[in-house]
Protein backbone atom coordinates (compact mmCIF):
# COMPACT_ATOMS: atom_id res chain seq x y z
CA UNK A 1 0.00 0.00 0.00
CA UNK A 2 1.44 3.33 -1.01
CA UNK A 3 0.30 6.89 -1.39
CA UNK A 4 1.66 9.42 -3.83
CA UNK A 5 0.91 13.03 -3.00
CA UNK A 6 0.56 15.53 -5.82
CA UNK A 7 0.56 19.29 -5.29
CA UNK A 8 -1.32 21.33 -7.90
CA UNK A 9 -0.15 24.95 -7.82
CA UNK A 10 -2.35 27.38 -9.76
CA UNK A 11 -0.66 30.69 -10.60
CA UNK A 12 -2.72 32.03 -13.49
CA UNK A 13 -6.09 33.76 -13.49
CA UNK A 14 -9.03 31.86 -14.97
CA UNK A 15 -10.70 31.78 -18.39
CA UNK A 16 -8.15 33.33 -20.75
CA UNK A 17 -6.05 30.24 -20.26
CA UNK A 18 -7.53 26.77 -19.94
CA UNK A 19 -4.76 25.90 -17.51
CA UNK A 20 -6.37 26.68 -14.14
CA UNK A 21 -9.45 24.66 -15.02
CA UNK A 22 -7.29 21.76 -16.16
CA UNK A 23 -5.47 21.93 -12.84
CA UNK A 24 -8.76 21.41 -11.04
CA UNK A 25 -10.14 18.72 -13.35
CA UNK A 26 -6.86 16.79 -13.11
CA UNK A 27 -6.85 17.18 -9.32
CA UNK A 28 -10.44 15.90 -9.20
CA UNK A 29 -9.31 12.89 -11.27
CA UNK A 30 -7.43 11.73 -8.16
CA UNK A 31 -10.80 10.38 -7.05
CA UNK A 32 -11.00 7.85 -9.88
CA UNK A 33 -7.34 6.93 -10.26
CA UNK A 34 -7.74 3.72 -8.24
CA UNK A 35 -8.93 1.87 -11.33
CA UNK A 36 -5.30 1.94 -12.50
CA UNK A 37 -3.75 1.09 -9.12
CA UNK A 38 -3.47 -1.92 -6.84
CA UNK A 39 -5.87 -2.21 -3.92
CA UNK A 40 -4.87 0.19 -1.17
CA UNK A 41 -2.67 2.38 -3.35
CA UNK A 42 -3.68 6.02 -3.52
CA UNK A 43 -2.96 9.28 -5.27
CA UNK A 44 -3.93 12.39 -3.34
CA UNK A 45 -4.21 15.91 -4.73
CA UNK A 46 -3.76 19.15 -2.79
CA UNK A 47 -4.53 22.38 -4.62
CA UNK A 48 -2.96 25.78 -3.88
CA UNK A 49 -3.82 29.10 -5.50
CA UNK A 50 -0.96 31.61 -5.50
CA UNK A 51 -0.18 34.90 -7.24
CA UNK A 52 -2.82 35.90 -9.77
CA UNK A 53 -4.14 32.35 -9.44
CA UNK A 54 -6.13 33.43 -6.38
CA UNK A 55 -8.52 35.16 -8.82
CA UNK A 56 -9.85 31.69 -9.69
CA UNK A 57 -11.47 31.63 -6.26
CA UNK A 58 -13.73 34.68 -6.62
CA UNK A 59 -17.34 33.81 -5.92
CA UNK A 60 -20.41 34.49 -8.06
CA UNK A 61 -18.74 33.56 -11.35
CA UNK A 62 -21.29 33.58 -14.19
CA UNK A 63 -19.40 31.64 -16.86
CA UNK A 64 -22.27 29.19 -17.27
CA UNK A 65 -24.86 31.93 -17.75
CA UNK A 66 -22.80 33.91 -20.21
CA UNK A 67 -20.59 31.44 -22.09
CA UNK A 68 -22.32 28.14 -21.23
CA UNK A 69 -19.08 27.01 -19.62
CA UNK A 70 -18.70 25.42 -16.23
CA UNK A 71 -17.09 27.96 -13.97
CA UNK A 72 -13.79 27.61 -12.18
CA UNK A 73 -15.83 28.32 -9.07
CA UNK A 74 -17.90 25.17 -9.63
CA UNK A 75 -14.75 23.07 -10.06
CA UNK A 76 -13.34 24.55 -6.89
CA UNK A 77 -16.50 23.58 -5.04
CA UNK A 78 -16.24 20.07 -6.48
CA UNK A 79 -12.72 19.87 -5.07
CA UNK A 80 -14.13 20.67 -1.63
CA UNK A 81 -16.96 18.18 -2.09
CA UNK A 82 -14.38 15.50 -2.89
CA UNK A 83 -12.40 16.38 0.26
CA UNK A 84 -9.33 17.78 -1.48
CA UNK A 85 -7.21 20.17 0.55
CA UNK A 86 -7.50 23.62 -1.01
CA UNK A 87 -5.17 26.48 -0.03
CA UNK A 88 -5.35 30.14 -1.03
CA UNK A 89 -2.40 32.44 -0.41
CA UNK A 90 -3.35 35.10 2.12
CA UNK A 91 -0.69 37.62 1.04
CA UNK A 92 -1.72 37.37 -2.62
CA UNK A 93 -5.37 37.93 -1.77
CA UNK A 94 -4.37 41.04 0.16
CA UNK A 95 -2.12 42.27 -2.64
CA UNK A 96 -5.09 42.17 -5.01
CA UNK A 97 -7.36 43.96 -2.54
CA UNK A 98 -9.36 40.83 -1.78
CA UNK A 99 -10.41 39.12 1.42
CA UNK A 100 -12.07 35.86 2.47
CA UNK A 101 -15.42 37.58 1.89
CA UNK A 102 -14.71 37.78 -1.84
CA UNK A 103 -13.81 34.15 -2.47
CA UNK A 104 -15.35 30.72 -2.28
CA UNK A 105 -14.69 29.44 1.23
CA UNK A 106 -16.92 26.36 1.28
CA UNK A 107 -19.40 24.32 -0.74
CA UNK A 108 -22.04 23.79 1.90
CA UNK A 109 -24.79 23.86 -0.73
CA UNK A 110 -23.22 20.69 -2.20
CA UNK A 111 -22.94 19.12 1.24
CA UNK A 112 -19.17 19.51 1.41
CA UNK A 113 -17.48 19.44 4.79
CA UNK A 114 -14.13 20.75 3.59
CA UNK A 115 -13.38 24.45 3.63
CA UNK A 116 -10.82 26.55 1.77
CA UNK A 117 -7.71 27.28 3.82
CA UNK A 118 -6.54 30.87 3.46
CA UNK A 119 -2.94 30.68 4.63
CA UNK A 120 0.36 32.55 4.41
CA UNK A 121 2.65 31.49 1.56
CA UNK A 122 4.95 29.85 4.11
CA UNK A 123 2.25 27.27 4.78
CA UNK A 124 1.85 26.63 1.07
CA UNK A 125 5.62 26.12 0.93
CA UNK A 126 5.33 23.54 3.70
CA UNK A 127 2.55 21.82 1.78
CA UNK A 128 4.83 21.69 -1.28
CA UNK A 129 7.61 20.18 0.83
CA UNK A 130 5.28 17.38 1.81
CA UNK A 131 4.29 16.46 -1.74
CA UNK A 132 5.95 13.78 -3.84
CA UNK A 133 5.54 15.78 -7.03
CA UNK A 134 4.56 19.34 -7.91
CA UNK A 135 2.50 20.42 -10.90
CA UNK A 136 2.56 24.15 -11.63
CA UNK A 137 -0.29 25.44 -13.75
CA UNK B 1 13.25 19.82 -0.77
CA UNK B 2 15.61 19.59 -3.73
CA UNK B 3 13.83 21.44 -6.49
CA UNK B 4 14.72 21.89 -10.15
CA UNK B 5 12.89 24.86 -11.62
CA UNK B 6 12.60 25.17 -15.38
CA UNK B 7 12.45 28.79 -16.53
CA UNK B 8 11.24 29.00 -20.12
CA UNK B 9 10.47 32.72 -20.45
CA UNK B 10 12.62 35.81 -20.39
CA UNK B 11 10.38 38.81 -19.77
CA UNK B 12 7.72 37.12 -17.73
CA UNK B 13 9.45 37.16 -14.39
CA UNK B 14 7.93 34.47 -12.34
CA UNK B 15 6.89 35.72 -8.94
CA UNK B 16 6.59 32.21 -7.60
CA UNK B 17 10.28 31.58 -8.22
CA UNK B 18 11.20 34.52 -6.00
CA UNK B 19 9.24 32.96 -3.17
CA UNK B 20 10.45 29.39 -3.39
CA UNK B 21 13.04 28.62 -0.73
CA UNK B 22 13.95 24.96 -1.13
CA UNK B 23 16.92 23.49 0.63
CA UNK B 24 18.56 23.01 -2.78
CA UNK B 25 17.50 24.95 -5.85
CA UNK B 26 18.51 24.34 -9.43
CA UNK B 27 17.36 26.71 -12.16
CA UNK B 28 17.36 25.16 -15.60
CA UNK B 29 17.05 27.77 -18.35
CA UNK B 30 15.27 26.42 -21.40
CA UNK B 31 13.45 27.99 -24.34
CA UNK B 32 13.53 31.77 -24.07
CA UNK B 33 14.68 31.35 -20.49
CA UNK B 34 18.22 30.93 -21.85
CA UNK B 35 18.35 34.71 -22.42
CA UNK B 36 18.71 35.05 -18.64
CA UNK B 37 22.12 33.44 -19.08
CA UNK B 38 23.30 35.73 -21.87
CA UNK B 39 21.59 39.12 -22.06
CA UNK B 40 23.14 42.10 -20.24
CA UNK B 41 20.54 44.81 -20.06
CA UNK B 42 22.29 48.14 -19.46
CA UNK B 43 25.41 46.12 -18.78
CA UNK B 44 23.84 44.08 -16.00
CA UNK B 45 23.29 40.36 -15.84
CA UNK B 46 19.75 39.10 -15.32
CA UNK B 47 18.56 39.62 -11.71
CA UNK B 48 17.53 35.98 -11.80
CA UNK B 49 21.20 35.02 -11.59
CA UNK B 50 21.44 36.73 -8.18
CA UNK B 51 19.37 33.96 -6.63
CA UNK B 52 21.09 31.39 -4.50
CA UNK B 53 20.88 28.48 -6.89
CA UNK B 54 22.77 26.31 -9.32
CA UNK B 55 22.15 27.53 -12.86
CA UNK B 56 22.03 25.54 -16.06
CA UNK B 57 21.22 26.55 -19.62
CA UNK B 58 20.21 24.14 -22.35
CA UNK B 59 22.81 24.18 -25.13
CA UNK B 60 20.30 23.21 -27.82
CA UNK B 61 18.11 26.21 -26.95
CA UNK B 62 21.12 28.55 -26.82
CA UNK B 63 22.30 27.44 -30.26
CA UNK B 64 18.77 27.64 -31.68
CA UNK B 65 18.83 31.35 -30.75
CA UNK B 66 22.27 32.13 -32.19
CA UNK B 67 24.01 31.93 -28.84
CA UNK B 68 26.95 29.85 -27.69
CA UNK B 69 28.78 29.03 -24.47
CA UNK B 70 30.94 32.13 -24.95
CA UNK B 71 27.85 34.31 -24.42
CA UNK B 72 26.86 32.57 -21.19
CA UNK B 73 27.37 34.09 -17.75
CA UNK B 74 30.04 32.29 -15.75
CA UNK B 75 27.50 31.35 -13.08
CA UNK B 76 25.64 29.20 -15.60
CA UNK B 77 26.66 25.73 -16.68
CA UNK B 78 25.75 24.80 -20.23
CA UNK B 79 24.05 21.39 -20.41
CA UNK B 80 22.43 19.22 -23.06
CA UNK B 81 19.22 17.18 -22.91
CA UNK B 82 21.05 14.14 -21.57
CA UNK B 83 22.54 16.24 -18.80
CA UNK B 84 19.08 17.55 -17.91
CA UNK B 85 17.87 13.97 -17.51
CA UNK B 86 20.81 13.24 -15.20
CA UNK B 87 20.15 16.39 -13.19
CA UNK B 88 16.51 15.39 -12.71
CA UNK B 89 17.30 11.89 -11.58
CA UNK B 90 20.50 12.50 -9.62
CA UNK B 91 20.45 16.03 -8.22
CA UNK B 92 16.81 16.98 -7.60
CA UNK B 93 13.69 15.32 -6.22
CA UNK B 94 10.97 17.57 -7.59
CA UNK B 95 10.48 19.83 -10.55
CA UNK B 96 8.56 22.99 -11.37
CA UNK B 97 8.03 24.42 -14.86
CA UNK B 98 7.37 28.13 -14.47
CA UNK C 1 17.03 3.22 -14.05
CA UNK C 2 13.96 5.25 -13.20
CA UNK C 3 10.63 6.33 -14.53
CA UNK C 4 9.98 9.84 -15.80
CA UNK C 5 6.44 11.08 -16.32
CA UNK C 6 6.14 14.20 -18.43
CA UNK C 7 2.85 16.06 -18.73
CA UNK C 8 2.60 18.72 -21.41
CA UNK C 9 -0.36 21.05 -21.92
CA UNK C 10 1.00 23.36 -24.64
CA UNK C 11 -0.01 23.40 -28.27
CA UNK C 12 2.09 21.55 -30.86
CA UNK C 13 1.94 24.50 -33.25
CA UNK C 14 2.48 27.84 -31.57
CA UNK C 15 4.67 26.70 -28.70
CA UNK C 16 7.89 24.73 -28.57
CA UNK C 17 7.16 23.07 -25.26
CA UNK C 18 6.15 19.83 -26.94
CA UNK C 19 9.38 19.86 -28.93
CA UNK C 20 11.17 20.12 -25.57
CA UNK C 21 9.08 17.32 -24.06
CA UNK C 22 9.78 14.97 -26.97
CA UNK C 23 13.52 15.71 -26.99
CA UNK C 24 13.72 15.21 -23.22
CA UNK C 25 11.81 11.93 -23.61
CA UNK C 26 14.34 10.82 -26.23
CA UNK C 27 17.26 11.67 -23.96
CA UNK C 28 15.71 9.83 -21.01
CA UNK C 29 14.96 6.73 -23.10
CA UNK C 30 18.50 6.83 -24.45
CA UNK C 31 19.75 6.60 -20.86
CA UNK C 32 17.57 3.58 -20.19
CA UNK C 33 14.78 5.26 -18.24
CA UNK C 34 11.09 4.53 -18.73
CA UNK C 35 9.13 7.51 -20.00
CA UNK C 36 5.40 8.24 -20.00
CA UNK C 37 4.27 11.33 -21.90
CA UNK C 38 0.81 12.72 -21.13
CA UNK C 39 -0.68 15.43 -23.34
CA UNK C 40 -3.69 17.41 -22.27
CA UNK C 41 -5.44 20.63 -23.27
CA UNK C 42 -4.03 22.10 -26.48
CA UNK C 43 -1.18 19.57 -26.44
CA UNK C 44 -3.61 16.87 -27.62
CA UNK C 45 -2.94 18.29 -31.08
CA UNK C 46 0.15 16.07 -30.96
CA UNK C 47 -2.05 12.98 -31.26
CA UNK C 48 -3.46 13.73 -34.72
CA UNK C 49 -2.05 11.55 -37.48
CA UNK C 50 -0.84 12.60 -40.90
CA UNK C 51 -0.19 16.23 -40.04
CA UNK C 52 1.59 17.82 -42.96
CA UNK C 53 5.15 18.72 -42.08
CA UNK C 54 6.08 22.27 -42.98
CA UNK C 55 9.44 23.73 -42.02
CA UNK C 56 7.73 26.71 -40.37
CA UNK C 57 5.68 24.63 -37.93
CA UNK C 58 6.64 22.12 -35.30
CA UNK C 59 6.08 18.61 -36.59
CA UNK C 60 6.72 15.71 -34.24
CA UNK C 61 4.97 12.68 -35.75
CA UNK C 62 8.17 11.17 -37.13
CA UNK C 63 10.35 11.44 -33.99
CA UNK C 64 7.39 10.43 -31.87
CA UNK C 65 6.85 7.22 -33.83
CA UNK C 66 10.55 6.42 -33.51
CA UNK C 67 10.37 6.95 -29.75
CA UNK C 68 7.23 4.84 -29.45
CA UNK C 69 9.24 2.12 -31.17
CA UNK C 70 11.82 2.50 -28.40
CA UNK C 71 9.24 2.13 -25.65
CA UNK C 72 7.82 5.62 -25.12
CA UNK C 73 4.22 5.56 -23.90
CA UNK C 74 2.24 8.55 -25.13
CA UNK C 75 -1.29 9.22 -24.00
CA UNK C 76 -3.72 12.02 -24.78
CA UNK C 77 -6.52 13.29 -22.59
CA UNK C 78 -9.56 11.89 -24.34
CA UNK C 79 -11.96 14.65 -23.29
CA UNK C 80 -9.51 17.39 -24.29
CA UNK C 81 -9.04 15.72 -27.69
CA UNK C 82 -12.74 15.16 -28.33
CA UNK C 83 -13.51 18.77 -27.34
CA UNK C 84 -11.20 19.82 -30.16
CA UNK C 85 -12.65 17.42 -32.72
CA UNK C 86 -9.68 15.05 -32.54
CA UNK C 87 -11.35 11.68 -32.77
CA UNK C 88 -10.03 8.16 -32.33
CA UNK C 89 -10.04 7.43 -36.06
CA UNK C 90 -7.81 10.45 -36.57
CA UNK C 91 -5.30 9.49 -33.88
CA UNK C 92 -1.76 8.38 -34.61
CA UNK C 93 -1.23 4.63 -34.35
CA UNK C 94 0.11 3.69 -30.93
CA UNK C 95 -1.05 6.94 -29.35
CA UNK C 96 -3.29 6.07 -26.38
CA UNK C 97 -6.31 8.04 -25.18
CA UNK C 98 -7.52 7.97 -21.60
CA UNK C 99 -9.23 10.08 -18.98
CA UNK C 100 -7.21 12.43 -16.77
CA UNK C 101 -6.73 9.87 -14.03
CA UNK C 102 -4.25 8.07 -16.31
CA UNK C 103 -1.79 10.92 -15.80
CA UNK C 104 -2.14 10.71 -12.04
CA UNK C 105 -1.72 6.93 -12.16
CA UNK C 106 1.46 7.39 -14.18
CA UNK C 107 2.71 9.88 -11.58
CA UNK C 108 1.93 7.35 -8.84
CA UNK C 109 5.01 5.22 -9.49
CA UNK C 110 7.13 7.80 -11.32
CA UNK C 111 10.49 8.69 -9.84
CA UNK C 112 10.28 12.13 -11.39
CA UNK C 113 7.38 14.13 -12.80
CA UNK C 114 7.90 17.13 -15.06
CA UNK C 115 4.67 18.99 -15.59
CA UNK C 116 4.85 21.52 -18.41
CA UNK C 117 1.77 23.69 -18.22
CA UNK C 118 0.25 25.49 -21.16
CA UNK C 119 0.41 29.16 -21.89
Amino acid sequence: MATTKLGFIVQRPPYKSENPKLALTHAIASQSVEIYLKDGDLVTADVAFVGDGVLNCLKNQKAMDIYALSSTESHLKNCLLLDLNVYVCKEDLGKLGLSENDIVMDAEEFGADMKVNVVPFDEISKMMEGMNHLLFF
Amino acid sequence: MKLAVFVSDYRNTVETLERLKPEKLGIILVGNGVYHATVKEKGNASPLLEKSADFYALSEDLETRGLSSSHVNSKVKVVNYGDVVDLLFNNYEKTAWL
Amino acid sequence: MGKLTIGCFSSLVGSMNLDFAVKLSAAALEKGHTVDLWVSGNATMLSIKDQRAFKDYSSLEKPLKELMGKGLTVTACEACAEARGYHKDNTMEGFKRHSMDWYLASAFDADRVLHIGGE
